[in-house]
């Protein structure tokens, strides 16, 4: 008889809409409280923070609009007003949301944030400089400029972070001191990073409940638990959030609950790329039933993996280090192919994984190249079978339930017949 | 005249013969250079063959099993070639990988099918303001120079680095000395024979290029065309990485208009600037890559618009419209063009976007768009 999967869902992740909610909601009401406001790609907006101003972050508000469900009527605004659709979906909605701004055009209210004092393009990924360009040249808003490489190799770390901390330093902390008219607080900076380093810590401890047979929580789970170890970083609830989550976790663990109802999952699953914001639902809806439980990815795991080496006494170098430094879990192992496949590897290891979805996104071309290579690399060490997904994280558009429910029956039958061998 | 054009023909229409048969005849290396930014002159000066990385002029087959269709022609085009084992007369690999994002990640499948004796990874900064910027841009270049060092086990000294430049600079300026009589002839050659000539250079030793240029100039000095006045002169810009495939120049001129100059990158993108040999050649090097113009939307360039330098461009050339031609998923290109198309609107610049891929899907819907923008501007 067919077994019927259903989430057993965390009480604990109810708690991050209200503190994601109340993040964005800050922002857009700062200015009128004559508070200083920054937009910032890359994870450049520590800067902002550490000099009390409120900040967006890119990615962060495209998974915003996605999760309230703005990303729609805003990417619509960006087609009518020019925007070609295979064009990266963050930049089209940034683009949607100053021109819907520009023009008056209505969307949801909770996507419109206020224009920045100063904008920071950290060039992570190329599209972070073209977005930054686009909404310069249309709103003249003042921008402040990174480069910030990513290292294909590991004998390159040492100078494309000599590099990334000499912009931070240089060029970024002085032009939020001219705006601020404030000398750079490294003691506010060092009392983030404390936080922060206590909440990845206890974060990491949850990771470990994925290696529960059968897991204890899902990668969507931990995807909405991103924002307290990234974007709302330093917030003293970030280690509430964390330590609560921890706790649920024990408990479940106590008392023998796994993620999936009634017994825990069938296929454990490694998912590459971007978490699809706006569609979580529709991929749970797709996977629980099948008794499919993704359990971690690259992607995800890139927030400050080893909060060991935040050091609040040496908090720039420190945090440049956490992203650029040997073994940096960011820029060399989660993002450059070759870093990679051996963090990949682990994680299949570490966490007994049967098979990997590898989400290709259509609009970004961070990882989609390299995706079908490493999954062949990577089934060959480890008998480890995927399948591409094409979609969008936000772009409804790009998203073909019949592809999708194609590509993950054949994972399920692939791993089915591995196990039958 | 006709001599070098049909030279230059032949170079074009199988660069992989031509360029496995210069290494023969030469007895020299090959080393690919990933468009569009890398120094050649650095590799010229170790006493090897810099050509930059074309797209193919066959189908892709087994590429498409490495690549996603979402991804661009040239990156497939060249991984297909990987796959299928067309490049083993290549000796090495200059990857620029901060150029776009699928730069960064093509090295990858590259070097897990092809891995020849030498590769580079270069991470040229966008050219934003400040010391950070130029300092890594010259230490980039001097640890490009020092791989090449370790690859042949002989110095590239500042001398024969600047005799490398000069050559390039020669080149460059024989070049510039074509579009500035194409400029004042433009019947003298079709479109698709100027990209040959360009692309060309991109395969030929420089020394060889710049021999037949010297042949060329003179006969393009001595010929006298007959002004076809009917026709209307266009600027294709764009096409960034990559060839325009000939069919759509043809149809260009076969619809009444004609190309006087262009914005191309196998165009006078790829001979812009001078290196300005004063000093040491590789911080001069590294001034030419950190030059805001032409514009180039890889390079993260702020204070000036690439549609004023369309503009300008095609004015000067009394020129009567502008003709973008976009390269499918290509991120710069594409995140830029919506502002490029505000510009022209704004200025009352006509303008037409046309699309390719690295095979031609349907030539007639190109030629329709061509048509009408001919019909509009006030053509046949």
């Amino acid at each position: 008889m067919d077994i019927k999967y259903k989430v057993n869902r965390l009480v604990t992740t109810n708690d991050i809409r209200p503190m994601v909610d109340k993040h964005w909601a800050d922002l857009r009401t700062a200015k009128e409280r004559g508070e200083k406001v920054a937009w910032a790609s890359g994870p450049t907006f520590i800067i902002p923070y550490a000099m009390g101003m409120k900040s967006h972050f890119m990615a962060g508000y495209a998974a915003y609009c996605g999760g309230i469900g703005a990303a729609d009527e805003v990417l619509k605004v960006a087609e009518a007003t020019g925007e070609l659709s295979e064009s990266c979906s963050y930049h089209r909605l940034h683009m949607g949301m100053a021109e819907a701004i520009k023009q008056g055009i209505e969307i949801n209210p909770a996507a419109i944030l206020p224009m920045p004092d100063l904008m920071v393009s950290g060039r992570l990924c190329p599209e972070m400089s073209h977005y930054a360009e686009g909404l310069y040249r249309r709103m003249n808003v003042p921008v402040v400029t990174v480069e910030l490489p990513i290292a294909y190799a590991k004998e390159d770390v040492p100078r494309v972070k000599a590099f990334v901390y000499r912009q931070f330093k240089e060029v970024i902390i002085p032009a939020f001191e001219k705006v601020c008219g404030k000398p750079f607080d490294y003691d506010h900076l060092s009392e983030i990073l404390t936080v922060l380093k206590k909440a990845a810590t206890i974060r990491n401890q949850c990771w470990e409940f994925f290696k529960d047979k059968p897991s204890r929580w899902t990668l969507w789970d931990y995807g909405v638990s991103i924002a307290p170890v990234f974007y709302l970083m330093g917030k003293p609830e970030s280690i509430t959030y964390y330590e609560k989550l921890l706790k649920e976790l024990q408990e479940r663990r106590a008392k023998n609950i796994p993620a999936i109802a009634p017994d825990g999952e069938k296929y454990r699953l490694y998912w590459d790329g971007w978490i699809p914001w706006a569609f979580l639902g529709k991929f749970m809806r797709k996977l629980i039933p099948n008794g499919a439980v993704c359990i971690c990815g690259r992607y995800p795991w890139e927030f400050f993996m080893h909060p060991e080496r935040l050091d609040p006494e040496h908090p720039l170098e420190s945090f440049v280090d956490a992203f650029w430094g040997e073994d940096s879990p960011r820029c060399f192992s989660n993002k450059a192919p070759k870093g990679s496949l051996e963090l990949i590897s682990d994680l299949i290891e570490e966490y007994s994984l049967d098979g990997m979805i590898m989400f290709s996104s259509k609009s970004c071309r961070l990882w989609n190249l390299s995706q079908p290579d490493m999954m062949d690399v990577l089934y060959k060490r480890h008998g480890v079978p995927g399948v591409v997904i094409e979609a969008d994280m936000v772009d409804a558009s790009m998203i073909s339930d019949s592809q999708i429910d194609t590509r993950l029956e054949a994972l399920f039958e692939t791993i089915d017949g591995i196990r039958r061998r | 005249m006709e001599r070098v054009l049909s030279k230059i023909a032949e170079v074009t229409s199988d660069p992989y013969a031509y360029v496995a048969g210069l290494k023969e005849r030469k007895n020299k290396k090959i080393i690919g250079c990933f468009p569009m930014h890398v120094p050649e002159e650095i590799v010229h000066a170790a006493d090897l063959i810099p050509v930059v990385i074309w797209r193919g002029n066959e189908p892709v087959t087994w590429g498409h099993a490495h690549v996603p269709p979402y991804d661009c022609g040239i990156t497939r085009s060249f991984v297909d070639d990987a796959v299928r084992g067309k490049l083993s007369f290549m000796d090495g690999f200059v990857f620029h990988i901060r150029q776009c994002l699928q730069a960064g990640e093509f090295p990858f499948i590259m070097e897990r099918h092809f891995k020849p004796a030498y590769q580079k990874i270069l991470y040229l900064p966008a050219i934003y303001p400040g010391d950070p910027t130029r300092d890594f841009a010259l230490k980039e270049l001097e640890s490009f120079k020092t791989s090449l060092e370790d690859f042949t086990g002989k110095m590239i000294s500042d001398d024969s680095l600047k005799k490398s430049i000069e050559i390039y600079n020669k080149n460059r300026s024989l070049m510039e000395r074509v579009y500035e009589i194409r400029r004042a002839k433009p019947e003298i050659l079709k479109a698709k024979e100027v990209m040959q000539i360009v692309w060309s250079s991109m395969l030929m030793p420089k020394e060889d290029h710049n021999e037949l240029l010297t042949e060329l100039i003179k006969g393009m000095e001595e010929k006298s065309v007959k002004a076809q006045k009917e026709r209307i002169k266009v600027i294709p810009v764009g096409c960034l990485c990559q060839t325009l495939q000939f069919d759509i120049l043809d149809l260009i001129e076969d619809l009444g208009m004609i190309v006087p100059d262009d914005d191309l990158y196998i165009g006078s993108r790829y001979f812009a600037n001078p290196v300005n040999l004063n000093g040491n050649p590789l911080k001069a090097l590294a001034d030419r890559y950190l030059t805001k113009t032409p514009l180039c939307p890889t390079k993260g360039v702020w204070d000036i618009h690439w549609g004023d330098e369309a503009i300008k461009r095609m004015r000067d050339n009394d020129a009567k419209g502008i003709i973008s031609v976009r390269v499918k998923y290509c991120p710069p290109h594409t995140c830029y063009y919506p502002d490029f198309r505000s510009k022209m609107a704004e200025e009352g610049v006509p303008e037409v976007m046309i699309e390719m891929e690295h095979e031609i899907i349907s030539l007639e819907g190109v030629k329709t768009r061509l048509q009408s923008f001919a019909e509009t501007i006030g053509g046949v």
